[in-house]
């Protein structure tokens, strides 16, 4: 499903990532560990097609990120990935429902209220459906993150260190949540951490040194 | 969802900087949508009340106030002069048709004219009731007149005199309302007619129930005058001699309602340019408003923008958003504006109108408003047109990963 090889990238002087070879199969759930700097996020961002790497070869269901031009980058993004960020980024504007629609409607498809309701009640927020961002607590926030990340079918979900600032059994309850969703909709599970708690759960590892910030 | 709902929602997000936003843009709109209406239909009255009279003969004295007198009816008369001249000024080969008016007393605020039946033919005028004056003391009541003055075919009123009400009554002369005009649109409509005459009659103060054949009978050459004579020309050639004719070799003054009023609207003219300067300005500081609005809110939303990105929208759907949303507010803006102009126009007109003065109405449209919509519309754009370059460049991976 993600297949890397020999990627590069840098910011300016600077190598923020070098991998030479990594796969993740379909259905797989893998962790990325890493201290801060080691470019799991570059990593992510690379494979989420938000960033274009500065050498080597990426693909992600089948399809060679680099010969996909801007739009259809976008339009691939929207349809085969779902991603949650670290900062969960709820549109502060809209109610829970609609953070879900917007993502239905950016990825140009269908907009599917039943799905929506489907999917917010598989997270156990069917109640929340009207309230804003602002009134939830800070789990809720990233049940209705992950919910958005999975709600248009993805085929990778990749997640941004979901387990950061929780307490342990949070930190299990969301892991749980993830894996949950992920098996649920069949897609491949990315999960970015320096979390050691995350660790023992994922028998695929794949570990980034910091040599970047060199 | 769509793009406008989806703007919608950040208009609503932020609703005291939408509601200014608004209300500057429509507060500029609004003003010039009530300059465009008065003045369109200031000029439209005037240009109907003036159509067929191409010169106004009356006392020397200011031309416009002749006109404004004697045409428009809103100012007072320069004065009288004498029947004998007016009369031989109206055989005079040049003048296809003259109109004699005397004025001098109002009935209700509604000015009291005596004239000929042809005053009535001139604007086209068409008796809704009763018949016209035949007799001295028998008065026609234009439509406006007679709907505000509340009296019908065969009720008795006393003039006062001069043009504000509360002047002396003429509490001893009575005239009998004997018709009723439909509306014409015209100055008609605010008048009450009756013959030269009866104006005569009641300013010599005869004897209590004198009978005013008798008394007119007497009435000396000297003591026959008439306010002004309306003229209409028997040639085109007429318009280059007469005039001058006029103002020199008699004790009479000409003036010409096309050129006076063309000279009134540009006196009102330069006020009016510059209300509407103002109200320009206005607009452009709303769309200054705009722009610094939705400036601000895209370094509030880049995360948004991000996550949008991140959901898989394009650049170029971020762009449209953006330049949705400023035209949504400009577009909302401007039909506030058209719909508070209308307002104000027709307060304004209300307040004319208890003034007798020609009404102007706020339920009137003119094509030009599209325009106002349009321009609105324009300056939304442009407003938006930086912001929305901004959401396009957004940066997706640096913004997603900033803490």
């Amino acid at each position: 499903m993600i297949a890397v090889h020999a990627l590069r990238h840098r910011y300016g002087e600077n190598t923020v990532l070098a991998l030479d070879s990594w796969r993740a199969g379909a259905g797989e759930h893998c962790l990325i560990l890493g201290a801060s700097g080691s470019g799991k996020t570059t990593l992510l961002g690379i494979v989420a097609g938000l960033l274009r790497p500065s050498e080597g070869r990426i693909e992600v269901a089948g399809e060679d990120l680099a010969r996909l031009s801007g739009p259809a980058l976008d339009r691939f993004r929207g349809r085969y990935i779902g991603f949650v960020p670290q900062k969960l980024h709820l549109i502060a504007s809209l109610n829970v429902e609609a953070n879900l629609v917007l993502a239905q409607f950016m990825a140009g498809v269908a907009q599917d209220r039943a799905r929506v309701r489907e999917v917010l009640a598989a997270v156990g927020l069917a109640e929340r459906l009207a309230a804003k961002p602002e009134q939830l607590s800070h789990g809720q926030a990233q049940r209705v993150a992950v919910a958005r990340a999975v709600v248009n079918r993805p085929r990778v979900i990749l997640a941004d260190e979901p387990t950061s600032n929780l307490d342990d059994a949070h930190c299990a309850a969301t892991l749980d949540l993830l894996e949950s969703q992920a098996s649920a909709c069949g897609a491949t599970l990315v999960i970015a951490t320096h979390d050691q708690r995350a660790k023992s759960r994922f028998a695929t590892r794949l570990e980034l040194s910091s040599r970047g910030t060199s | 969802m769509n793009l406008p709902r989806l703007s919608l929602a950040y208009l609503k997000a932020r609703p005291l900087n939408t509601a200014l936003n608004m209300m500057l843009l429509a507060l500029g709109v609004g003003t010039i949508a009530l300059l465009l209406l008065a003045s369109h239909q200031l000029e439209e009255r005037m240009g109907r009340d003036a159509r067929g009279i191409d010169l106004v003969a009356g006392a020397k004295g200011s031309p416009m106030q002749l006109i404004l007198s004697a045409v428009f009816h809103i100012d007072a008369p320069t004065g009288n002069i004498p029947l004998a001249e007016a009369k031989r000024l109206a055989q005079n080969r040049a003048v296809k048709r003259a109109i004699p008016l005397a004025l001098g007393d109002s009935f209700r605020g509604f000015r009291i004219a005596g004239t000929t039946h042809d005053y009535v033919s001139h604007y086209g005028g068409e008796l809704a009731a009763g018949r016209l004056w035949e007799a001295p003391m028998e008065a026609v009541l234009g439509a406006e007149a007679a709907r505000a003055a509340g009296i019908a075919v065969g009720s008795k009123f006393v003039g006062s005199h001069g043009f504000a009400e509360g002047g002396d009554e003429h509490g001893d002369y009575p005239y009998t309302v004997v018709g009723v005009l439909k509306p014409t649109g015209s100055v008609l409509d605010r008048l009450v007619l009756t013959n030269v005459e009866s104006v005569w009659f009641v300013h010599i103060h005869p004897e209590k129930h004198d009978d005013p054949k008798a008394v007119l009978a007497q009435l000396r050459e000297d003591e026959q005058e008439i306010t002004a004579l309306l003229i209409q020309y028997a040639t085109p050639i007429a318009a280059a001699t007469l005039p001058r004719m006029i103002n020199s070799t008699s004790v009479l003054q000409a003036a010409s309602p096309a050129y006076e009023s063309a000279r009134l609207f540009r006196m009102l003219g330069v006020g009016i340019e510059v209300l509407r300067a103002f109200a320009l300005v206005l607009v452009a500081a709303a769309g200054l408003s705009i722009f610094i609005a939705l400036y601000n809110a895209m370094e509030e939303r880049r995360y948004d923008l991000a996550v949008m990105r991140m959901l898989g929208a394009s650049p170029g759907k971020l762009m449209r958003l953006v330049l949705v949303e400023a035209l949504a507010l400009a577009i909302a803006g401007a039909v506030i504006g058209l719909a508070l102009g209308h307002l104000l126009t027709e307060v304004v007109g209300g307040m004319l109108a208890a003034e007798q003065q020609p009404a102007v109405t706020g339920a009137a449209w003119l094509g030009s408003e599209l325009w106002l919509v349009a321009l609105a519309a324009g300056v939304g754009l442009v407003a938006g047109l930086v912001p929305a370059w901004r959401a396009y460049r957004t940066d997706i991976a640096t913004t997603l990963a900033q803490n």
